[in-house]
């Protein structure tokens, strides 16, 4: 273990030095605390995903993740020395409780209403971000139009399954879930990494004034927040780009329709069917003026104009 | 150093919502709720790209986003279409129903 300690930390390219760094730095957030919290989170999550556990099993896996959750955000904000705000971290932490909630929420009625949730504190965290337009962006599509389309195709495509008591069970496919324990450890290990990399590594990005972080800016000085500026980005800068989304749009719904079309079949027998309206001539059937034929008459000697 | 650790901190939201959200694309087996879980990821890119966008001081994050949530909503017509297609072909949402696509 002292050799594995004793790795030097800045070859950081290899796993093992990672590993060795995770072990002992000295960090903002240090990495043994997150290797302990990620496993939490993770023995939690398994046990909370939808499986046919007992339900005080389940509601265990819940006060893991809760404790998971408390720990970190009591840990950030005494390191951060609550700079962050306090809607901060209510806003993230209603969301990311919402997201587990998505995950774990055998009903996928409820889940896509725990989406909905999290939406709304996402949009929270955008305006903290001074980003308004993001954010009336995210409730509007999201909330407004995506999750209703969510919740119709689960009303649609559903067959409810009633138990002779009259409670509604679960399908099968909502009660269980796969590969619980490798999805977690794939995910929370992801999670562990990636956490540990942006509070330990993002010492070396290009500072905001910086050439790269300058280069990309179009519209002067813009400020964040400022939605005319975004919107005259958008249509100076991005503007192709924008015709393109546009257009992605349209090409989507055609395709939508045509995938989801119904090919109606008639079941009702061929003879109980209209007769076939015979054509009528194109030209007309004598000589008078009036007897110009109409078309979709059984009657070829029908007159347009009846004689007066 | 302060706006330093204001991003990593919506970064961390933002990889922690990704990875949720990759989890339950894994574990779950209705098809429905499987494609939520893409668009809780794509929430947690958009709560990257915000940031960056703030940190930087352009609007380059802020107008991805708006392309993200183009294709999070073409994606979400097309694939629940999908999802109705194959609902009527086997009656059931179950993903392991259409385990021959395996190959």
């Amino acid at each position: 273990m002292q050799a594995f300690l004793s790795i030097p930390t800045s070859l950081s390219a290899d796993p093992l030095s990672i590993l060795g760094a995770i072990f002992t730095t000295p960090a903002a957030v240090s990495g043994s605390v997150v290797v302990v919290l990620c496993v939490l989170a993770a023995v939690g999550t398994i046990l909370l995903l939808p499986s046919r556990l007992e339900i005080a099993v389940r509601r265990v896996g819940g006060v893991f993740m809760l404790a998971a959750l408390i720990i970190l955000g009591s840990l950030g904000i005494s390191h951060a020395e609550n700079q962050m705000g306090v809607y901060f971290w209510i806003f993230s932490i209603i969301a990311l409780v919402g997201a587990v909630r998505v995950v774990t929420h055998p009903q996928p009625v409820y889940a896509a209403l725990y989406f909905v949730l999290t939406v709304f504190a996402t949009a929270g965290l955008f305006i903290l971000m001074q980003a308004e337009f993001m954010a009336a962006a995210l409730v509007i599509i999201y909330a407004g139009a995506i999750l209703i389309t969510y919740v119709f195709v689960i009303m649609l495509a559903s067959n409810p399954q009633s138990t002779a008591a009259g409670e509604s069970t679960l399908a099968d496919y909502d009660a269980t879930s796969r590969d619980r324990v490798i999805a977690s450890a794939v995910g929370f290990v992801l999670m562990g990494t990636l956490i540990y990399v942006i509070f330990d590594k993002t010492d070396r990005m290009p500072e905001p004034g910086s050439q790269l972080a300058g280069a990309v800016t179009q519209v002067g000085a813009a400020v964040p927040g400022a939605t005319q500026e975004l919107g005259t980005y958008l249509f100076t800068a991005q503007s192709v780009n924008l015709e393109l989304a546009g257009l992605i749009l349209t090409l989507s719904m055609v395709g939508a329709i045509v995938i989801a079309r119904r090919h109606v079949i008639s079941t009702e027998p061929e003879l109980q069917r209209l007769p076939q309206v015979e054509i009528a001539p194109m030209t007309p059937v004598d000589d008078s003026p009036h007897s110009i034929p109409v078309y979709g008459t059984a009657n070829p000697r029908q007159k347009a104009y009846p004689e007066t | 150093m302060s706006e330093l650790s204001f991003l990593q901190h919506y970064l961390a939201v933002g990889a922690i919502m990704f990875c949720i959200g990759l989890i339950g694309f894994m574990t779950r087996r209705n098809l429905i709720v499987m494609f939520l879980c893409t668009e809780l990821m794509f929430q947690g890119v958009a709560i990257n790209l915000v940031a960056f966008s703030q940190y930087y001081g352009n609007f380059g994050g802020q107008a991805f986003v708006i392309f993200v949530l183009v294709i999070a909503a073409s994606e979400a017509s097309l694939a629940l279409a999908l999802v109705v297609l194959l609902f009527r072909h086997r009656n059931t949402l179950d993903a392991d129903a259409w385990k021959e696509l395996k190959g």
